[in-house]
């Protein structure tokens, strides 16, 4: 049920990254089209596409763009969000290695929508291989005058820091600082980058937009849900025959997904449990894999969509230790600017850390939960929340599991 | 001005007025950490919740401007309930120092926890462990496990003093405040991040395990240090004198004054008490024949002294006040001159080293009221003065406080000076030098044991109350200049320096329509025509 | 503020090294946004980051050490002290932990005789544990220098190792 691939395309010809071969695929078309379309008709034809953000709020695009002040004297900037984190989540690397002129080109489209003559990628440091193919690709559209011509592109390294994937944490970054987030109001499209309006857009989410414009936001919002138009790209991995990314609608369902394009869980195993949307999206059990992939579907089943970071998981993983995993990952990339975040992330791992070497006390499943259900919707920003996806639902959803290995 | 309601009571606020302060307005605190009025929003602490209609959570108050129709509640179920939360997130690493720490009586995390039941942890794992008790610089001690890490301090040296020296390094639970490795917090305000701490974090090095703050008690003050007056609170120990060494004066905060100082206190000002417990306290009047120095009692003070500008004609008198007299002294001062009609009087007696300035809040004139000596007029020529007595003109020197063989002038000339007069008369509460050669020594109260006023460089005169008792036989200056007019046959009924303020405002057109009631706390500017002192 | 007069003096940058930053200084509104390419470009001149490095950058930006040092002790990729010629990153977040990245680690740990976090002594290797490289596809995986190593097993793990200087 995969469906056309049309962000993924190119990617079997080893020289997808090529401005020969994009331009040979129909590249920079779209550009020319939105050139001669007004900044709002581009504004309104992502909105009625029905695109929603692929870096994991979910958040529809063209509303989005649409908080930039309108006839805004200064400066605005387009933002893209390289700085892949979220765990289980892969895709937007492939993107950046082989398709970086689609985000190339996504952005001289999202700019001239949203009146900005700057844009910045800001690529996550460990990410050296793709920052290089994409400022290769940046140097090539330079040199074709796509880019320089009313619109120039800062590439940007990032240096090791989770958090810098929070949009407001990456402006921080963005301007020397530490990633910390900042307080919102004012959001970025008020005040945002260096005191500008910015708009802050996954990479994926951008490579979406020339198809909208080249083939129109009706067609795009037919290949999905009634909510969210469109493909994206699922990134698989965990206790699954066959890790790999896999564009599709986001209508296809978890159990689609999983067992027909997936090859469903290694060895003929049983299914145990599922994260649908990177490490921060409450997990499903294998009962509830007969959910839609969209922003929606999933949120009705109580997770979300998040980066769309699948990690299967079947009878042989022991929930209590994932959850140990995670936890300490959520301890070591706060960024511990904000209390309850800062302390309590250390301490939860700490106790699941305890659980697991059999040192746990009863009192800690429940100490965890209340802790985790008393910090949510406190913070900065939604990285706590993001770590209370795990802890509340790996606990009350396998909880026997946790129980087995405290005392009575 | 937007018109809001705050637990049912409805205020109405400047536009761009937040929340806490909003709250404030309505008579209700709302309990922060990071928030400070001097300081940017910070939004770090989360304490500061409270519920806006309409919203589906908690807000955070500091962030958050009033508008036109809000309707806030600060005590709700849900807000409690997410401040007892918030709270027993901030106690999950802090130390249980309590015993040991200096902050304690006066510690946010104490009040607040107690204030929410917090007594029984359930964190029993180990607490992230960082260094204690680090010296920052001369004045400052730091505990960064109990750090809170609110962030004022750095936004303290960031936007107050612009000299960045803190920051907050690492991540995560593991985020520790500190300072550039081989550094130093030695700029000239360093002290005013312990008063901005809320927790024991940052302590004063000067007041470290000195004495418990619930012995404590304050008077409000006006720093004397400089021209500037940066109002103040003077902590004193009455109750505990075996603690802080028998130190009675405790430390100095400073009061908040929105014209003058508001928040801060500069380091010099706020550690500069010492001289007040020193041990060259001068305690009772002393008479010095030759090398024999003799204890009097003060009416023989005071009859010698009346004595003494009785038998020498006005011009063989000479008297240098000082510029750290209150006015009401400089005016007793001025009554006792003008009732022998003495003139040769000056009170500006330049410092060996030029004193330091910013453009902050210190002031080059080390002195608290030359303004005020300047408009009772007593600005005479003060070099003349003692030129005048070195060139035996005069018989009679009257020294107010200064010690003359530490100013600029020639120490040789101003020995010679001392030397060449009959009778040395000595004002003051510390001994010098040029004490030590007094015939006369008049033990002076120091600024913390008496009332009174300053007049700042800017004209405005600020009050100044009694902390502590004076030492030993001290009498504030106007008291003993009250006594001594009585002596020289003029009436005299002040009793309180009050008394002589209302002099004051009669005699010296700049302070007319002025009272201590009028003064208030925060002062008052004189009229126009005064002149501002540069 | 006084500085740190006892300390080694610091490598400066090249006349090259030097207009490359003031050229990414001009590429930001504010010009602070380049400080973090600037300590990239200083990681590669010099090795690492020492605190001397960091004041000089800090006088380059027209920032406090302090808030120099708030970035460098930030973020995970700057090496406050010189580390071994390669650096080996080995992913320990879940998918790569349910692919076996666990027993990766301790057969690292037993080839190179070091514990993540550490140098070998003959300076070839530090050893790192880190969070998620985005490489679950094709885990356990770790980063080698610029590259990713995937798909790993012991052996592989033996023939990366072999070919590292």
């Amino acid at each position: 049920m995969s469906g056309e691939a049309i962000l993924t395309r190119n990617f079997a010809r080893s020289d997808s990254h090529t401005l020969g071969v994009y331009r040979e695929t129909g590249g920079y078309q779209a550009w020319a089209k939105a050139q001669a379309m007004e900044p709002t008709a581009i504004l309104d034809e992502v909105k009625r596409s029905n695109l929603r953000g692929l870096g994991g709020a979910g958040f529809p695009t063209g509303t989005k763009w649409s908080f930039i002040p309108k006839n805004h004297p200064g400066p605005v900037y387009l933002v893209i969000n390289a700085d892949e984190g979220e765990p289980g989540t892969f895709k937007d690397r492939y993107l950046l290695e082989r398709d970086p002129h689609a985000l190339i080109e996504g952005m001289l489209i999202a700019a001239r929508a949203i009146g900005s003559a700057t844009g910045f990628v800001y690529v996550r440091g460990e990410y050296v291989e793709p920052w290089r193919r994409f400022a290769a690709a940046v140097r090539e559209a330079y040199e074709a005058r796509y880019l320089g011509s009313g619109f120039d592109i800062v590439v940007h390294r990032g240096a090791g820091a989770y958090i810098c994937g929070e949009e407001t944490g990456l402006i921080s970054s963005l301007e020397g600082k530490k990633g910390w987030p900042k307080l919102k109001p004012p959001f970025p499209a008020i005040k945002g980058a260096f005191g500008a309006p910015t708009i802050v857009n996954n990479v994926e989410t951008i490579c979406q937009v020339p198809h909208i414009i080249n083939r129109g936001a009706e067609w795009f919002a037919g290949l999905g849900t009634k909510t969210q138009g469109g493909t994206r790209m699922y990134s698989v991995s965990g206790r699954v025959a066959r890790p790999a990314v896999y564009e599709t609608s986001v209508s296809i369902t978890l159990r689609q997904l999983i067992y027909d394009l997936a090859g469903g869980v290694t060895g003929n195993g049983k299914l145990k449990a599922v994260v649908p949307g990177g490490s921060s999206a409450a997990i499903l059990t294998a009962d509830e894999i007969d959910v839609t992939m969209d922003v929606d579907g999933l949120r009705n089943a109580g997770t979300m969509a998040g980066s769309a970071g699948v990690i299967v998981m079947d009878e042989t993983v022991s929930i209590p230790e994932a959850l140990m995993v995670v936890a300490r990952f959520y301890a070591h990339e706060s960024c511990g600017q904000c209390t309850p975040c800062r302390e309590s992330t250390g301490w939860i791992y700490k106790m699941t850390r305890r659980i697991v070497e059999r040192r746990g006390r009863k009192e800690d499943l429940d100490t965890i939960l209340d802790v985790a259900k008393r910090g949510a919707g406190t913070t900065i920003c939604a990285f706590y929340d993001g770590a209370v996806g795990p802890y509340i639902s790996y606990i009350e959803k396998f909880r026997g599991e946790f129980e087995a290995l405290v005392p009575k | 001005m937007p018109r809001l309601t705050v637990n049912g009571k409805e205020i109405e606020v400047p536009a761009g007025t937040n929340l806490i302060e909003a709250a404030r307005h309505a008579g209700v605190e709302v309990p922060h950490y990071c928030y400070h009025p001097g300081l940017s929003i910070a939004g770090q602490c989360r304490l500061c919740m409270v519920d806006i209609e309409k919203t589906p959570r908690p807000t955070i108050a500091c962030n958050t401007l009033a508008a036109d129709g809000m309707v806030v509640s600060t005590e709700t179920d849900r807000v409690r309930e997410t401040r007892k939360s918030i709270m027993e997130f901030h106690l999950i690493n802090h130390p249980l120092d309590c015993p040991v720490c200096d902050q304690a009586g006066e510690c946010w995390l104490q009040i607040y926890y107690m204030q929410h039941g917090l007594y029984d942890p359930r964190m029993t794992d180990e607490k992230v462990h960082k260094p204690k008790a680090v010296p920052l610089g001369p004045h400052v001690m730091l505990d960064a496990e109990r750090c809170i890490l609110c962030s004022r301090c750095v936004r303290f040296c960031d936007e107050i003093t612009h000299t960045g020296e803190l920051g907050i390094f690492s991540r995560g639970d593991h985020s520790e405040i500190g300072l550039f490795p081989g550094t130093e917090l030695d700029n000239k305000y360093s002290g005013n991040v312990v008063d901005i701490c809320p927790v024991g974090a940052l302590t004063d090095r000067d007041f470290r395990f000195q004495v418990r703050v619930w012995y404590l008690e304050s008077a409000k003050s006006v720093c004397p240090g400089c021209a500037r007056g940066c109002n103040i609170e003077v902590h004193v120990n009455r109750r505990r004198p075996h603690h802080a060494e028998g130190r009675r004066v405790a430390r100095l905060k400073p009061r908040f004054n929105a014209d003058v100082n508001r928040w801060w206190l500069c380091d010099a000002g706020r550690y500069g008490f010492a001289p007040v417990d020193a041990a060259d306290r001068l305690l009772v009047p002393t008479r010095r024949d030759g090398e024999t120095t003799t204890a009097a009692t003060w009416d023989e003070a005071i009859a010698a002294v009346a004595a003494a500008l009785r038998r020498w004609p006005a011009d063989e008198i000479g008297v240098i006040a000082s510029p750290k007299m209150a006015n009401e002294d400089l005016m007793a001062l001025r009554r006792v001159l003008d009732a022998r009609a003495i003139r040769q009087v000056g009170f500006d007696v330049p410092p060996r080293d030029p004193g330091d300035e910013d453009s902050f809040l210190i002031r080059a004139d080390k002195s608290p009221n030359a303004l005020g000596a300047e408009l009772v007029g007593l600005g005479g020529d003060a070099r003349a003065v003692v030129a005048a007595a070195r060139g035996r003109r005069l018989k009679c020197l009257w020294v107010f406080g200064h010690d003359l063989l530490a100013s600029r002038w020639p120490e040789a000339e101003v020995l010679e000076a001392l030397r060449a007069v009959e009778t040395l008369i000595f004002t003051g509460a510390n001994a010098n030098r040029t004490s030590a050669r007094a015939h006369w020594v008049l033990p002076a109260a120091a600024w913390v044991e008496r009332d009174g006023t300053y007049t700042n460089f800017e004209g405005r005169v600020q009050r100044f109350r009694l902390a502590v008792e004076p030492l030993g036989q001290a009498l504030a200056e106007w008291e003993m200049l009250g006594r001594i007019l009585a002596a020289l046959g003029e009436t005299s009924t002040a009793t309180r320096a009050e008394h002589w303020f209302r002099q004051l405002t009669g005699a010296v057109p700049a302070f007319a329509g002025l009272s201590y009631q009028s003064i208030g706390d925060t002062g008052r500017v004189l009229t126009r025509d005064a002149p501002a002192r540069s | 503020m006084k500085g740190r007069d006892d300390a080694p003096a610091a490598p400066t940058f090249s006349e090259a090294q030097l207009a490359e930053v003031h050229r990414l200084q001009a590429l930001y509104p504010d010009p602070q946004g380049a400080l973090l390419p600037a300590l990239h470009l200083a990681q590669e001149a010099f090795g690492y980051i020492s605190l001397e490095t960091e004041e000089y950058v800090a006088g380059l930006f027209n920032l406090s050490p302090a808030h120099v040092h708030e970035v460098v002790t930030f973020y995970t990729l700057y090496f406050r002290e010189r580390p071994g010629r390669h650096v080996v990153s080995v992913c320990h977040n879940l998918s790569c932990h349910l692919a076996g990245a666990p027993a990766i680690i301790a057969h690292l740990k037993t080839r190179l005789g070091v514990a993540p976090g550490e140098t070998t002594a003959d300076g070839r290797v530090t050893l790192l544990s880190v969070e998620c490289l985005c490489a679950c596809e094709a885990a356990p995986m770790m980063q080698v220098d610029d590259r990713y190593e995937l798909d790993l097993t012991p052996a592989k793990v033996d023939q990366i190792l072999g070919s590292l200087a």
